[in-house]
């Protein structure tokens, strides 16, 4: 029998599968025995002889801290992941968490509690209860912060008392997750290639939670009430976002309205246009799973392995050794495709705590990607070179290329090279086994683009960084949403811009890729096939439909809309030409 | 002790990014800052938990108290969040 459950939409989409019930909250184990705890803690420790209590105190107060710590790297090391699947705004709700975190109302009370007797783990437990009352008491927008609130105490006692949650992850395809309340971090991990949706007991639009999901483009209904817990983990539900309903136990006709879910075959061979034109499909991977989610959806090989994920997370860097297993794993994974490692991009909005960070007024014009390489973290730089020319001489190393980001000057390029060629003849020297892999740069400025021709003399291969590029050119930050409009791919200053950096390939040797988010839409495919480029960098689960998309493209009528689209003056002819309903 | 009334302009209110950085700038005063509605209780203006707690949106009337050292200057900044319009930042 079908049944309708109504809840607030998230964004406007469906999707079908098989639910699943989350519950994240750690077991704090029972709290002390009554009677235990001095419900009037003694506002003045000397007149306190009990020494021990004074101990415990300590102790209590030194894990309070040390969680702290350690729940401000993960939330740190969580911005950095949700910047690659989500938005900059993403990245603003981990630094909000951060702020909370850090709160000295939150260390008073935590303080207060502990005092009182109680372990850390209870203390925080019991202080945060009082700021979600708080929170939900007052409403409105103050309310929907009580999720972000429950993220942080949860990654505090998670790092007080262990326990993982569950893995989301990692669900079976075609999952539907129900949970009371999804926390933003929860949010952020759902993989919108295994997950159908998801719906929530409580929420409201402007959540967190919601926000994420319509980032991520996943169907989600929230604050569908108390009626959610009739729906069995197994059954088969529609999460109707557009409707604002959970629907148990679809007909068909419910399925066919919520437009199921479009399988598209995955190919693991490399794919051509109509015409013959080989183009080759490759991943972005930004974070460790990404390396199997891109072999899974049949990826050629990694357009723009981020070495950035390496070192996120630690006190220190990588060294040579664990950096050298982690490419030549990259490698292994696709023996017959190249792999292309960017050497790190850190500084500006992507800071690592023990690289000393640069203390710039505009991180995004400042000492960020090949400028820190070159200067204050050669040393850093030094060892992933070495790291990479060693992982180049493994079995699979031939189809090893290296990129530098941000690429301004062909002083750059030079230097860059040298570093290379001085660490190989050290590698020699020392009787190491190596060999010098592919070496391109990116073009992610309007330097870069406008230098083209100058650069292409001094590399093997160019990406152009769809994001950063628009991000530079149209001087907008990409995760403001009142410039949302300017800083789009499809601008035709961008565009130009694009051209300009394939252009200067033509006739060369040189071959040329895209990668940024432009890349993965299958609707602008024939778009960058037609203005010569011939490599694709895409999110993993993205391959299969560029792939599709790729297939189906007629390397004439590409060539053609790219002209027509270069010709075009505002963005909305641009858009227009891409619809084609103006030709 | 110098105090400022003010009405805030931000759409946000002192949610999201002029929130944080209205606390930020608290937080970073060598001044004792304490903020609320008009005729409500004050709070610490560099705890994010009191200042999301109050729940100010975009046109409420705040109150806003500093004590110390470069009080003046750090309420003339923290009455200039509170007025500017997001856009022109």
């Amino acid at each position: 029998m079908v049944r309708r459950l109504s809840g607030v939409g998230a964004i406007r989409a469906a999707g079908t599968g098989t639910a699943v019930w989350y519950g994240s909250e750690p077991d704090l184990g029972d709290p002390p025995a009554i009677g235990t705890v001095d419900p009037d803690p003694d506002p003045d420790p000397d007149t306190d002889t009990d020494t021990d209590t004074e101990t415990e105190t300590e102790t209590e107060t030194e894990r309070f801290e040390s969680a702290r710590d350690a729940a401000r790297k993960a939330i740190r090391a969580e911005r950095e992941r949700a910047t690659e699947r989500l938005d900059d705004a993403a990245a603003a709700v981990f630094d909000a968490h951060v702020q909370f975190l850090d709160d000295p109302q939150l260390a008073e009370t935590v303080a207060a509690r502990i005092e009182s007797g109680l372990p850390a783990e209870h203390a925080v437990d019991r202080a945060f209860a009082a700021f979600v009352d708080r929170f939900e008491g007052t409403g409105g927008r103050t309310a929907e912060r009580a999720d972000d609130l429950r993220d942080v105490r949860d990654r505090l006692l998670r790092e007080l008392v262990g326990g993982d949650r569950d893995d989301l992850a990692d669900l079976p395809a075609g999952s539907v997750v129900l949970a009371e309340r999804l926390t933003p971090s929860d949010t952020a991990r759902l993989d919108p290639d295994r997950v159908a949706g998801f719906a929530t007991v409580t929420g409201g639009p402007t959540a967190h939670a919601a926000i994420f999901a319509r980032s991520l483009g996943l169907p989600a209904v929230v604050g569908v009430g108390e009626g959610l817990h009739d729906v069995a983990a197994g059954a088969e539900v529609v999460v109707d976002g557009t409707e604002g309903e959970v629907v148990i136990g679809p007909d068909a006709a419910t399925r066919e309205a919520a437009g199921g879910d479009e399988r598209v075959e995955i190919r693991t061979a490399p794919v051509t246009t109509a015409e013959g034109t080989p183009i080759e499909v490759a991943a972005n991977v930004g974070q460790q799973a990404d390396l199997a989610a891109a072999a899974d959806h049949g990826a050629d090989g990694i357009g723009l392995f981020r070495t950035e994920f390496l070192f996120f997370d630690r006190a220190s860097p990588p060294d040579e050794d664990e950096q050298y297993e982690a490419y030549r794993e990259a490698l292994a994974t696709f023996p017959d495709g190249r792999v292309v490692v960017r050497t790190l991009d850190v500084g500006g909005d992507k800071p690592v705590g023990y690289l000393d960070p640069a203390d710039d007024e505009n991180p995004f014009l400042g000492e960020r990607g090949i400028r820190r390489s070159l200067g204050p973290d050669a040393d850093v730089f030094e060892t992933q070179l070495r790291a990479l020319l060693r992982a180049a001489a493994t079995d699979a190393g031939g189809r090893l290329s290296v990129m530098v980001p941000l690429v301004t000057t062909v002083d750059e390029v030079v230097a860059a090279r040298e570093a290379i060629e001085s660490v190989a003849a050290a590698l020699d020297a020392a009787g190491e086994a190596y060999a010098t892999p592919e070496f391109g740069v990116m073009i992610e400025t309007p330097a870069a683009a406008l230098l083209a021709e100058p650069l292409v003399g001094h590399v093997d291969f160019v990406s152009v960084g769809t994001n950063d590029l628009a991000q530079y050119v149209m001087a907008a930050a990409r995760g403001n949403r009142r410039v949302a409009d300017l800083a789009d791919p499809r601008q035709p200053a961008v565009l130009r811009a694009i051209r300009r950096g394939v252009a200067a390939t033509e006739g060369t040797d040189v071959w040329v890729g895209v990668c940024g988010e432009m890349a993965s839409d299958p609707a602008v495919t024939p778009l960058l096939v037609g203005l010569g480029v011939d490599e694709l960098s895409v999110a993993p689960a993205s391959a299969p439909r560029v792939k599709r998309a790729v297939s189906e493209v007629r390397d004439d009528a590409a060539r053609d809309l790219a002209e027509r689209a270069l010709a075009a003056g505002t963005r909305e002819e641009v858009a227009a030409v891409l619809d084609g309903t103006v030709s | 002790m110098p105090e400022r009334i003010a009405t805030v302009v931000p759409e946000d209110g002192l949610h999201a990014r002029p929130g944080a950085t209205f606390v930020e700038t608290a937080a970073d005063s060598d001044a004792d800052v304490q903020v609320g509605h008009t005729g409500g209780d004050l709070v610490n203006a560099a705890s994010m938990l009191a200042v999301t707690g109050l729940g100010v949106e975009h046109g409420d009337e705040v109150r806003l108290v500093a004590e110390g050292e470069d009080a003046d200057a750090t309420l003339d900044e923290l009455e200039r969040i509170l007025t500017t319009p997001e856009d022109d930042r």
